[in-house]
């Protein structure tokens, strides 16, 4: 029993070891290669669509870590099971560290940004996981060709002796120790391009937003910390602003390379614009509102020479997710942007740092591609980009809707006058009216609080007075083009949802 | 001895490993805000969020669905806030009518983090037909035996066991531990520790009734 844990021990060190050296060896090189995450990216390209439905529909949760976790679960039992079986059969050894590779380099060859040298960090993390475990089993019971069947036998009732188990203790802290300062050494590389985001210069915008108007709530902008965020990266993509470059090809006359300097050379502009999410329920807080410094797309296409016949601009994250975005919404007057920075400073890497697409009045999935390196002006005819292969719809017009914020749901506010505030967004149309309904009772137009733009969400406030027992309360908002929100309910699969937001208090 | 120690070195590396797997450096701050408007916690996953316990119990677990891509399986609900969770269970369609007819849907999904404890479809049926039919016709009944069903803050096992003010206003008492939960020593938890976006439910097997 003693010995089948320290020979499962040895395989569970000798695997972390390997992993530890080969996510250093990525961080420098390709963090996106590195063994765990090449597996649990893989896995979840290869999980069936309607699995995605659900899962990916309500991304942003703690799936992800809970996936690669399970990963790391299964490569620690997978090296357990190789240390038991390997202390006999010294050669299991060598086949296991060959499997582990190939399984975790044929990943890293499947990843969308994979190039020849994606597998080395697998290949390298198996080559040393293998070689230390051999080492710590011979340290551990001494070369394999000195023992018999029988001598093995008898090690499973006989007492090791004290000096094979003090250098096998020696062999595995030292394992342990080299793990621990690999691993340290990968999170504080991954960790400077952190660094390098803060000291990003940003040059003042050639159009900076015009100021807040007077009168708005405090909370009209969402902090960046607190941005909802959406997406399908299993860990946040760190670019490199120094390498960092933005091709813009396809159906154009010149294809186009820029550099991040070669983008900020350009005239800014500055912008309050509300982005929310497709996959919101109704009332849901995947949606916030930020200022955002970029570059205006419509230059940059017409410098490109974009040809008629294109009308769609599929953008492409470093990561190989891809954002399909019609063209007329970079060319309609929109500010449809390469956005830099946010509230002030330079995007944060979980909002796609260099450098991430902003389309005003599109849903994220359909025009705010983060860490974009690439924009494609190819035809909706042509390709679908990667949530629209998954059944939602295009183009990803943001629905005209409203949230009560205030009171909470199931809330106990005292009789008399209660205010009752949220907000209400219709990007591109605006909105002209905010209505509550108590009890299903007639509509009340709610005080609308001025806004910059009609690219930004409203906030609203009525006064209601509040009558003893339990209320049901109830929005509904007018866009600029007259349309009131409709009531009936759709899921926000696979065009976003709708019904009008409705909640319970009691007044007591 | 040495067997814990060795275990010990097996936790530190694979420790090491699952900090590889999840470590980011930067995972913005989570927090519920008191809303003065618009207020949202991050979606950004991160070490945090993958603590709460994942682990389900209860003989009733095994009639949920395991294909994840079932919308009624324990990772779809997971993603979702309570009310669409539970929609997506075809062993809570009672319960889920009864919310939508009392109108507590955004309620229950906008709320900022809650306990449901949820019949299922048996447990509604143990109420004779013509008073369920006069229960589901009666808003304000309803409302407060549904709302009975909530407790504020997500209730994990270990805080499960005690007194608990609903949000109806009365106080609910669950007595047990381990796995064996009694809610107002009638109702039986038969599958516990169910995560949604925004509730831990605790599926039960006869409907509560406030006390009058």
């Amino acid at each position: 029993m003693r010995n089948l844990l320290r020979d499962a021990a040895a395989g569970v060190l000798a695997a972390g070891l390997g992993i530890a050296v080969a996510e250093l060896f990525a961080a420098v090189t390709r963090p996106d290669a590195a063994p765990l995450i090449a597996v649990g990216g893989a896995i979840i390209d290869a999980t069936p669509t309607p699995v995605k439905e659900f899962a990916v529909r309500e991304l942003g949760t703690n799936d992800k870590p809970v996936l690669l976790a399970s990963v790391g679960l299964v490569l620690a039992l997978f090296a357990a099971t190789l240390g038991v079986v390997g202390r006999r059969r010294r050669n299991l050894v060598v086949v296991g560290a060959v499997v582990l590779g190939a399984a975790g380099a044929t990943a890293a060859l499947t990843r969308p940004t994979a190039s020849w040298f994606s597998p080395v960090p697998s290949l390298l993390a198996a080559a040393i996981a293998g070689a230390t475990l051999w080492w710590l089993l011979r340290t551990a019971v001494g070369p394999a060709n000195d023992r018999t069947d029988v001598a093995a036998a008898n090690d499973r009732t006989a007492i090791v002796p004290t000096s094979n188990r003090r250098a096998f203790l020696r062999g595995a802290l030292l394992v342990a120790g080299a793990a621990v300062l690999f691993e340290s050494g990968a999170q504080l590389l991954i960790r400077t391009v952190g660094k390098v985001r803060t000291t990003l210069a940003l040059p003042a915008p050639a159009e900076p937003a015009k100021p807040l108007p007077a009168g708005i709530a405090p909370d009209f902008t969402t902090p960046s910390a607190t941005f909802y965020r959406v997406d399908t990266a299993l860990t946040i993509p760190r670019v490199d602003p120094d390498t960092w470059e933005l091709r813009i090809h396809g159906m154009v006359g010149t294809e186009l390379k820029l550099s991040l300097d070669d983008l900020l050379k350009r005239p800014l502009i500055e912008r309050d614009i509300t982005l929310n999410c497709v996959s919101n329920e109704v009332g849901g807080p995947y949606i916030g509102t930020a200022r955002w410094l970029g570059v205006p797309l419509a230059p940059l296409l017409r410098e490109a020479g974009l040809r008629p016949e294109a009308d769609q601009i599929v953008a492409r994250s470093v990561e190989g997710m891809t954002i399909g975005t019609p063209v007329a919404t970079a060319l309609d007057g929109r500010d449809t942007m390469l956005a830099v920075a946010m509230n002030g400073e330079p995007l944060r890497p979980e909002h796609g740092f260099p450098v991430r697409m902003l389309t005003p009045g599109l849903y994220g999935y359909a025009g705010a591609c983060k860490w974009v390196t690439e924009l494609e002006l190819t035809t909706f005819a042509a390709f679908d980009a990667y949530w629209v292969k998954r059944g939602w719809a295009r183009p990803g017009t943001v629905k005209t809707a409203s949230r009560i914020d205030k009171p909470r749901p199931f809330a106990r506010p005292a009789a008399g006058p209660v205010t009752v505030a949220g907000v209400a967004w219709a990007q591109r149309r605006g909105i002209d009216k905010v209505e509550i309904s108590v009890d299903g009772g007639p509509w009340k137009a709610a005080e609308m609080l001025p806004v910059p733009s009609i690219d930004t969400w409203v906030q609203w406030r009525l006064t209601w007075n509040a009558t003893p027992g339990p209320h049901s309360l109830s929005v509904r908002a007018t866009d600029g083009t007259g349309q009131v929100q409709t009531a009936d309910r759709a899921t926000p699969f696979p065009s976003g949802a709708t019904g009008q937001h409705t909640i319970t208090v009691t007044v007591g | 001895m040495r067997t814990s120690r060795l275990t010990t070195l097996a936790a530190v590396s694979l420790f090491s490993l699952s900090m590889a797997a999840c470590g980011s450096s930067d995972s913005s701050t989570s927090s519920d805000q008191p809303a003065a408007a618009p207020t949202m916690t991050s979606a950004a996953p991160m070490m945090s969020s993958a603590a709460p316990a994942m682990e389900n119990f209860g003989a009733g677990c095994a009639a949920v669905p395991t294909d994840a891509s079932n919308k009624g399986s324990f990772q779809a609900m997971a993603q979702v806030p309570v009310a669409t969770a539970a929609s997506g269970n075809p062993l809570l369609s009672t319960l889920v009518s009864a919310v939508k007819q009392a109108g507590l849907v955004d309620s229950l999904n906008s709320a900022d983090g809650i306990t449901v404890f949820a019949p299922t479809n048996d447990a509604f049926k143990k109420i004779p037909a013509a008073d369920l039919k006069k229960v589901l016709a009666d808003k304000k009944t309803l409302t407060d035996i549904l709302t009975y069903h909530v407790v504020p803050g997500k209730l994990t096992p270990a805080d499960l066991s005690g007194t608990h003010k609903t949000l109806e206003g009365k106080d609910l008492t669950v007595a047990g531990s381990g796995e064996m939960f009694k809610v107002d020593g009638t109702s039986s938890v038969i599958c516990g520790n169910v995560q949604t976006a925004n509730a831990t439910v605790y599926i039960v097997d006869t409907v509560l009734m406030p006390k009058s």
